[in-house]
């Protein structure tokens, strides 16, 4: 029982990473980009690729790169239309393209890589110390950048390029040029997941998907708004799950993730008229 | 105009069909892929009437379309019922579901939308995999019969562009009805059609059974050309290639679905590996959203439009030679407003 917490625990710091795009851009912007998954995954593919620490930062920058691109068509997109379900229609296509290049170029193969050989013990729980470089690097990179938001002048622009983008607009922010800085920023992001979790269970070509709803669904658990309830619903989403693993069948684990999502939203967060620009 | 009467997307689509059934059989590979962009441009076509007239991002059509093929493969293989009573049940499932799901969210924000029904189309493809006793988990359902009296290639083609010609024929006069100019209020501004009268939450969740039943009967054909079903058959992937579709050929357009279908499906034949098929959806998908966001027949349209402006501007220009600048100007600025330059009146 309490392995099996503990080890959530471990995998739930990761969680965090990806939910953190996810609250950051949608509190931005007010749309999703459904291709952190697909980040994460490009990071991971070329990560194996080329060994060594060259092969963490042409991960790193492969999905900085790959981000880079859904800004470009972020802001062609907003010359266009307002509407924010064309920038996440987009977000799909580019997270279809994505893992379509990963599977054309290295095929159907797992990604995964073992750093550590060795598990440390503690008083009966087997760890592997690559579980411990995730939580710090999660918890480091969520400390960071609630730092930024709520300490410098750059997290000022954010938080008011979210709460309101026309006013922020009228004081000289840069509002576009903020919400595409997320966009990079929810890149590196992705993209680091995805490196931490090629060292730990590793994933597949099928896997972007997959991650980016991993993502949503702890960014909205507990509130969409701040990146310390992202962590704390990337840490309850990886206990419940490896909860689930242990007791009951992998049917029900593999369900969490959309449940959790279809019941939240039922639950009637984003709420209308909130976000989506209706009359009220 | 008077040639194609009152119902012209009808028309269009008769015409097509009828150029798919003639032309098809004459290679068993086109046949092949034709009958599968017709069962495509039906699942298609359900995504074009949710996301294009009500305004639902439904990601959840492959997955109605899952649960009209699941239903019918049960109901031939293992009670051996004929397979049009598959044909109801196929219809009926998936557009209870469907009311169902609109219910719980037509009053949500479009982007919540979209993913409570992605959510929805996972858990129920997790299901399929895992309920072995009905769905045959893993392994699916193998040996659905074919229709009786369509076994043959070319006459399952007519009989799929036929279902499809009767979506196109209910959509049109869907769209044309009261119920039709409801829908394009609701649309426009929500609180005003509430205003009006309209009850827009069983409107939109009409809609949406509507929708469902199309993909359901999609599904439907589906099982019983393949004979073969799997959860990995019509999976959430089929749900978002449908939507695609639907986008890049003008979802607020009612044949628009349909041309979608073709281009990317018989452009998708093209592809040197089947792998490049996600990079080549992703990439029309994205370049349809920034050069032409209402699809390629909104795209069409705007040319339409301005062409017609400028010959109207030219006639006025012809009728008035010694006038000055004064008629030429007017008729520029006409042609920004094209149903006003188009009219005979001036």
């Amino acid at each position: 029982m309490l392995e099996y917490a503990f080890r959530g625990l471990l995998n739930g710091t990761v969680y965090a990473l990806l939910a953190l795009p996810m609250t950051l851009f949608f509190t931005t912007a007010a749309t999703v980009d459904f291709a952190v998954g697909a980040y994460a995954l490009l990071a991971a593919a070329v990560a194996t690729a080329i060994p060594g620490p060259v092969g963490v930062l042409a991960g790193l920058a492969s999905a900085l790169a790959a981000s880079s691109v859904m800004a470009v068509v972020y802001v062609l997109l907003k010359r266009t239309s307002e509407g924010g379900i064309r920038v996440a229609l987009a977000s799909f296509g580019l997270s279809l393209a994505i893992a379509s290049i990963v599977l054309m170029v290295w095929g159907t193969k797992p990604f995964v890589r073992q750093t550590f050989m060795t598990m440390l013990e503690f008083g009966g729980l087997r760890v592997n110390p690559q579980g411990l470089v995730n939580v710090a690097v999660s918890v480091a990179l969520v400390g960071a950048t609630w730092l930024v938001l709520q300490r410098t002048q750059l997290g000022r622009m954010m938080r008011a390029a979210a709460v309101n983008a026309q006013g922020a607009e009228l004081a000289a922010i840069p509002v576009i040029g903020v919400q595409c800085g997320t966009l990079l920023a929810g890149g590196l992001l992705g993209g680091t997941a995805g490196l931490l979790i090629l060292h730990s269970s590793g994933m597949d070509f099928t896997a972007s998907l997959g991650l980016t709803f991993i993502g949503f669904a702890a960014a909205i658990i507990f509130g969409i708004h701040s990146p310390l309830r992202c962590l704390a619903g990337g840490l309850a989403i990886g206990v419940i799950e490896a909860l689930s693993a242990g007791y009951t069948s992998g049917m029900v684990t593999s369900m969490l993730p959309s449940a959790f999502m279809l019941v939240v939203l039922l639950s009637g967060q984003l709420r209308a008229g909130r976000y989506s620009g209706d009359r009220p | 105009m008077s040639l194609f009467g009152s119902r012209p997307n009808t028309w269009i689509m008769a015409g097509v069909g009828a150029l798919a059934c003639a032309v098809a059989p004459l290679n068993p590979v086109w046949l092949d892929s034709v009958i599968l962009t017709g069962i495509l441009a039906l699942i298609s076509l359900s995504a074009g009437l949710s996301f294009g007239q009500a305004g639902i991002l439904s990601m959840a059509q492959g997955a109605f379309a899952a649960i009209g093929a699941y239903a019918t493969a049960v109901c031939s293989t293992r009670f051996g019922l004929p397979a049009w009573a598959g044909l109801a049940l196929a219809i009926a499932l998936p557009s209870a579901l469907a009311w169902g799901l609109a219910r719980m969210v037509t009053r949500m924000p479009e982007l919540a939308v979209a993913l409570a029904t992605l959510a929805l189309a996972t858990l129920l493809e997790i299901v399929a995999r895992n309920w072995d006793a009905v769905t045959g988990g893993y392994v699916g359902i193998a040996g659905i019969p074919p229709v009786e009296g369509f076994s043959v290639g070319w006459r399952f083609n007519i009989l799929v562009w036929v279902f499809v010609l009767l979506a196109v024929l209910a959509y049109e006069n869907l769209m044309r009805s009261a119920h039709g100019r409801a829908l394009n209020i609701v649309r426009h501004d929500r609180t005003r059609a509430m205003a009006d009268g309209i009850a827009v939450a069983p409107l939109l969740s009409a809609m949406l059974a509507t929708s469902g039943a199309m993909a359901g009967a999609g599904g439907w054909l589906y099982a019983h050309y393949i004979t073969y079903m799997s959860p990995g058959s019509l999976d959430t992937h089929a749900s978002i290639s449908a939507l695609l579709m639907a986008v890049v050929g003008g979802a607020g357009y009612i044949l628009g679905p349909v041309l979608g279908t073709f281009l990317l499906n018989l452009l998708g034949k093209l592809l040197p590996a089947q792998e490049a098929q996600g990079l080549f959806y992703g990439g029309a998908l994205i370049l349809i959203l920034l050069v032409a966001p209402a699809g390629l027949l909104g795209w069409l349209q705007a040319l339409a439009d301005r062409r017609t402006a400028r010959r109207a501007r030219a006639t006025s220009n012809a009728a008035a030679p010694a006038a000055p600048a004064g008629p030429a100007a007017q008729a520029g600025r006409e042609a920004d407003n094209p149903a006003r330059a188009a009219e005979p009146a001036r």
